[in-house]
């Protein structure tokens, strides 16, 4: 880690001056939010910036609010506001255990949500489960806004679909039906997630019968991954389903296909797909149906 | 030598608080971090990025011309100074010169007004490279026809003379080599019973501390003064001497707190180049190191290690063969050190009759190797352990009744020449298996080890320090050993509380500045409570005999009335305080009586080792086998430290060495491709946290008073991390059934290991 290179802080005070300072940097601006990532990444002289502009003095932003059917975070909430949030602990219980997770205590205090989706790092856990449930991306410039789906914002390992002048200004994300049970897990040996995996099942009255079912499986590519072949593998009657994991895990793994790395090898990890959809599956047709 | 029982003490072998507990806690404890001179100018390193080139030009006039740039260093603006330096043999130069041998080595340093512009200049240093062919493992650096990494010879250090003979620089990429026999090991192995061979590999580590190194050099008229976060300050003081080409009077080193050390803060590290840029830079220059520049700066040989063991049919251990390669990187550093202590160490704490051990240490076109708490020990035995464990199974034997038969026996002369065994291994083992359950069933995907290990401890028993009564009776102690958190600076003053009969508060320390503190060699090899301890007593015991005569001097008896009671000294009515001693010798409420302890190759430390460190651990483990994913269930330590000054203390030395070893067992390693470190920082190189720690600790010591340290004490503080490598993969075997002789074992080698086991059971 190397001491910073000079740069200039810039604190808007609205989202339309954001974008437009952005848009006037251009190349040499950042949007800057907890610096988690950013300034370790400038720390390490792997991103220079002479201008960084500094999201959390927009107010409001941090916001997380219920509307009817689904969740609003606001891009600037922390990790930490999202795991402590009543609010996200009763409604969406699964988020607010994913976030309990991330990282540490120090990472999750001053991380954002915005951040880890706007870095795009491939070992996102946040990333993972919000595509599993649907969730869509707010995302504000300076001619206007538009919503974007998990899989349309994040494009690749540290890339995204963001303008150079637009923010996020929030995720969206679905709650779930009552008939609906959702899993998050994810096996981890350094600082991030090996391999994170979401499971969204929906269940007949009978508890036997999954009628709807989404996959996801994040950190092993570079951006999360799901299949329409592994999804309808994963539904039938209980029974039948659990024959079929293997190879539902199979076509999810295909999808993905894991690289070697540090994490380990792509045949580890296409193993390790198998270990958690399965494990996944397990858990989700044992919890309890929410209370109506 | 020890005359009180365990109950007469009234300050040793209580656990006080740590001395500096409360600083460190609260953040007022003085690092070198924390120093700040007047006028002290900053400096950033220029690091290579090839692990083997020639330097084919270095232009540093662009960054010299930015603004707020002082001076720069680069190997061909060294004139005036000898630039290689090493303890072992002076193969390292302060700045790459003419070649780099790592990637990471330090090529050029720039000293600005602030780090930042310092570091900013940086990337304006022009330097043409020509590649050279990298050798990146002890096998490529053999090979014939291999490119050599030193091509010249090269002076010795402070080290030979003491410990041997070096080879590094004799025309081959052999740093050095260390042969071991006894007994006739071929005849041996001919007749054994039953034999276990096998290679087993120790991962190359970084010792990881809080602090990263950090350096503030000074160089004017009175010579060269250094603040460092060095482990071993007259070590360092020793190399300087011969790069400034001045007397020990002119070097001096003054090392605050060190946040932490493991091995690889000892010996010389950025000290020279520090100095230099002082040098250049005519002011005050600091250079503080980032963890991933630390990274680049030390790390522990990897170690690749055949051994066979053999057993008679009556289960006794009878031959030992080993041969190791150690990697030992692009510089000696403390590794000839460490090849010859892992050469003894891998014997084994057993009486073994036959014995041959042949190690080497290869240069390498990689960080350079230095010293790991063990020094070599842990790297050893991982092998040794593991194949103890193997040949018990191949026998049909519990492998701790194994050990327990085996074990060298209090007073043993199981190392030749050496210093009978002053430990017992069978009370340790059998402390921890009672800690552990190991008679109780395992449930299922449990397993459960026990280890051990022994190292010819305590370095080499030169140690000298003073020990000051003020009038007012309280106590200074000038001592050499550096605060590294093991507790140096709490135990110290113990034991002159102990001795002078004077409250603990009343006893302060002065350390570790050269140019103040008396000579110590180092603050390694567990030494510090066996040998500084026992110098602190004997100087004590000094200033009494002292204070003994000025009594009968003031009080006009004979020396031989005055009989010495705690905190004074009493004849007939009369009793006087120290205070009350000094006051009335002195005539005034002033003054003060120095004690004083020189400790030497002789009497009581006439053989070495000083002693023998030796710990055993047990775990039980679990192992998910699905994902290969281990889990500590339970660890058990049992320090055989003779006495424990402080057991607070002394425990602490074995919980933080056993969750060392545990890391290696688990997942620490440092991974190169080709010639880069991958996983150079804390983002991918993962150091233990207290999560993988299990609930289930048990922390006990063994106390039969039989160290030749103060009150029968003997260090501890590295034996605990030894046998837990080894303990990992012994406890994997008795859970799932697979051997894996590599460390670390991460979830994907032991899923592979399952894996092949499976096929196995498949084909059969
Ligand atoms: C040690 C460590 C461990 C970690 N472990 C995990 C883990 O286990 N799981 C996991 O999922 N993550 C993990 N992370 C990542 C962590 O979640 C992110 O660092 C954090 O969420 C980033 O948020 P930030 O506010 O600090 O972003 P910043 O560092 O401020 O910004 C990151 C990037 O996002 C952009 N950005 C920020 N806000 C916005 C916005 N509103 N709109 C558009 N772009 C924006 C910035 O321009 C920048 O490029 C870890 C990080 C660290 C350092």
């Amino acid at each position: 880690m190397m001491p910073l290179r000079r740069f200039q802080m810039h604190q808007p005070k609205s989202v339309k001056e954001a974008a437009e300072m952005l848009a006037h940097y251009g190349e040499k601006g950042r949007l800057y939010a907890g610096g988690t990532e950013l300034l370790l990444a400038m720390k390490h002289d792997l991103l220079r910036y002479e201008h960084l502009v500094d999201v959390k003095t927009v107010p409001g932003l941090d916001k997380i609010e219920a509307q009817n059917s689904s969740l609003r975070i606001g891009s600037v909430a922390t990790h930490r506001s999202i795991e402590k949030s009543p609010l996200v602990k009763e409604r969406l219980p699964v988020m607010a255990e994913m976030t309990r997770y991330i990282a540490n205590v120090r990472v999750r205090a001053t991380g954002t949500l915005g951040g880890n989706i706007g870095f795009a790092e491939p070992h996102s856990d946040p990333a993972t489960l919000l595509l599993a449930l649907g969730a869509k991306a707010t995302l504000q410039g300076q001619t206007g806004e538009r919503s974007l789906a998990m899989n349309e914002i994040i494009v690749g390992a540290y890339e995204t679909a963001l303008a150079p002048d637009e923010i996020l200004t929030a995720i969206e994300i679905p709650l779930p039906a009552r008939s609906q049970r959702a899993i998050y897990l994810k096996f981890q040996i350094h600082e991030r997630p090996v391999l994170g995996l979401a499971l969204i099942v929906d269940v007949d009255a009978s508890g036997n019968t999954i009628t709807k079912a989404k996959a996801v499986v994040g950190a092993v590519s570079p951006a999360p991954c799901r299949s329409d072949k592994a999804d309808a593998l994963l539904v039938g009657p209980k029974d039948k389903v659990e024959k079929q994991l293997t190879d539902a895990a199979r076509a999810l793994a295909d999808a993905a296909d894991p690289v070697d790395d540090l994490e380990g090898s792509a045949e580890y990890k296409r193993h390790l797909i198998g270990v958690y959809l399965r494990r996944a599956f397990t858990q989700a047709l044992a919890s309890p149906l929410r209370n109506p | 030598m020890s005359e009180q029982k365990k109950t007469d003490f009234h300050v040793v072998n209580h656990s006080v608080p740590r001395r500096d507990g409360r600083a460190k806690v609260t953040g007022k404890a003085l690092y070198v971090g924390d120093v700040k001179l007047t006028g002290m100018a900053y400096a950033r390193v220029l690091r290579s990025p090839y692990g083997h080139a020639k330097i084919v030009s270095i232009d540093a006039s662009r960054a010299a011309a930015r603004p707020g740039v002082i001076a720069f260093l680069t190997g061909d603006n060294l004139g005036g100074l000898n630039p290689y330096y090493g303890h072992a043999v002076k193969d390292h130069p302060l700045v790459a010169i003419e070649k780099v041998r790592y990637a990471g080595e330090p090529v050029a340093a720039v000293v600005a007004e602030d780090e930042r512009a310092a570091f900013e200049a940086l990337e304006f240093i022009d330097v043409r490279y020509e590649e050279l062919k990298p050798v990146l493992t002890p096998k490529e650096a053999l090979e014939k026809g291999a490119p050599l990494l030193h091509e010249r010879k090269f002076e010795a250090g402070a080290l030979r003379g003491f410990e041997g003979d070096v080879t590094a620089g004799r025309g081959t990429n052999i740093c050095q080599e260390a042969h071991l026999r006894w007994g006739d090991v071929e005849a041996a192995f001919a007749k054994a019973a039953a034999v276990v061979e096998a290679e087993y590999y120790f991962p190359m580590a970084y010792a990881y501390a809080m602090e990263p190194y950090v350096a503030i050099a000074e160089v004017n008229e009175n010579g060269v003064t250094i603040y460092s976060s060095a482990q071993h300050p007259f070590m360092v003081r020793h190399d300087l001497t011969t790069v400034f080409n001045l007397p020990v009077s002119q070097i001096r080193l003054i090392v605050p707190f060190v946040g932490g050390g493991y091995g690889s803060k000892s010996y010389t590290k950025i000290e020279p180049l520090v100095a230099a840029c002082a040098w250049k830079a005519k002011r005050p220059v600091k250079l503080q190191l980032s963890v991933e520049e630390a990274m680049l700066t030390t790390r522990s040989d990897d170690a690749l290690t055949w051994m066979r063991t053999a057993v008679d049919s009556n289960g006794k251990i009878i031959a030992r063969q080993a041969k190791i390669y150690m990697n030992t990187g692009a510089y000696a550093e403390n590794s000839p050190l460490v090849c010859e202590k892992a050469t003894n160490r891998c014997v084994g704490p057993y009486a073994i009759a036959n014995v041959q051990i042949d190690t080497y240490s290869i240069y390498t076109n990689t960080v350079p190797a230095s010293s790991y708490r063990g020094f070599g020990c842990a790297q050893v035995t991982m092998a040794g352990e593991s194949q103890i464990d193997e040949l018990a199974a191949k026998i049909g034997k519990d492998p701790y009744e194994f050990r327990l038969m085996n074990v060298a026996h209090p007073s043993e002369e199981f190392f030749p020449k050496m210093r009978a065994f002053d430990g017992n291994l069978k009370q340790d083992l059998e402390i921890v298996a009672q800690a552990i359950h190991w008679k109780e069933p395992r449930s299922k995907g449990r397993g459960r080890s026990i280890g051990c290990s022994v190292s010819d401890a305590g370095a080499y028993p030169l140690t000298s320090t003073v020990v000051r009564v003020h009038a007012d009776g309280s106590v200074s102690i000038m001592t050499g050993s550096t605060e590294l958190g093991q507790g140096s600076h709490t135990i110290i003053p113990q034991i002159a509380a102990e001795e002078l009969g004077v409250p603990f508060e009343n006893v302060r320390v002065v350390a570790s500045d050269t140019a103040i503190t008396p000579y110590d060699r180092s603050t390694g090899a567990s030494r510090t409570t066996t040998l500084m301890g026992r110098a602190v007593l004997e100087a004590s015991r000094e200033a009494i005999e002292q204070m003994a005569r000025m009594a009968a001097d003031v009080l006009k008896r004979a020396a031989d009335e005055i009989e010495v009671i705690k905190g004074g000294v009493q004849c007939g009515e009369a009793r006087l305080t120290w205070s009350e001693v000094i006051s009335r010798y002195y005539g005034l409420p002033d003054g003060e009586v120095i004690g004083r302890a020189y400790i030497r190759k002789s009497g009581d430390f006439a053989k070495l080792p000083v002693f023998w460190e030796t710990a055993c651990t047990g775990v039980e483990v679990s192992v998910d086998e699905e994902t290969g994913r281990i889990r500590m269930e339970k660890l058990a330590t049992a320090g055989d430290v003779g006495l424990a000054i402080n057991p607070a203390l002394a425990e602490g030395q074995d919980i933080g060495a056993a969750t060392m070893g545990m890391g290696i067992g688990l997942f620490e390693e440092l991974v190169y491709e080709g010639s880069q470190l991958v996983n150079g920082s804390l983002l991918d190189y993962r150091v233990p946290r207290f999560s993988d720690l299990p609930r289930d600790v048990k922390l006990q010591l063994v106390e039969n008073r039989d160290g030749v340290g103060p009150y029968g004490a003997k260090g501890g503080g590295e034996a605990a991390l030894n046998s837990m490598p080894a303990n990992i993969a012994n406890a994997v075997y008795d859970a799932a059934g697979v051997r894996i002789r590599q460390a670390p074992l991460t979830p994907e080698k032991v899923w592979r290991a399952l894996k092949e086991k499976k096929a196995e059971g498949r084909k059969q």
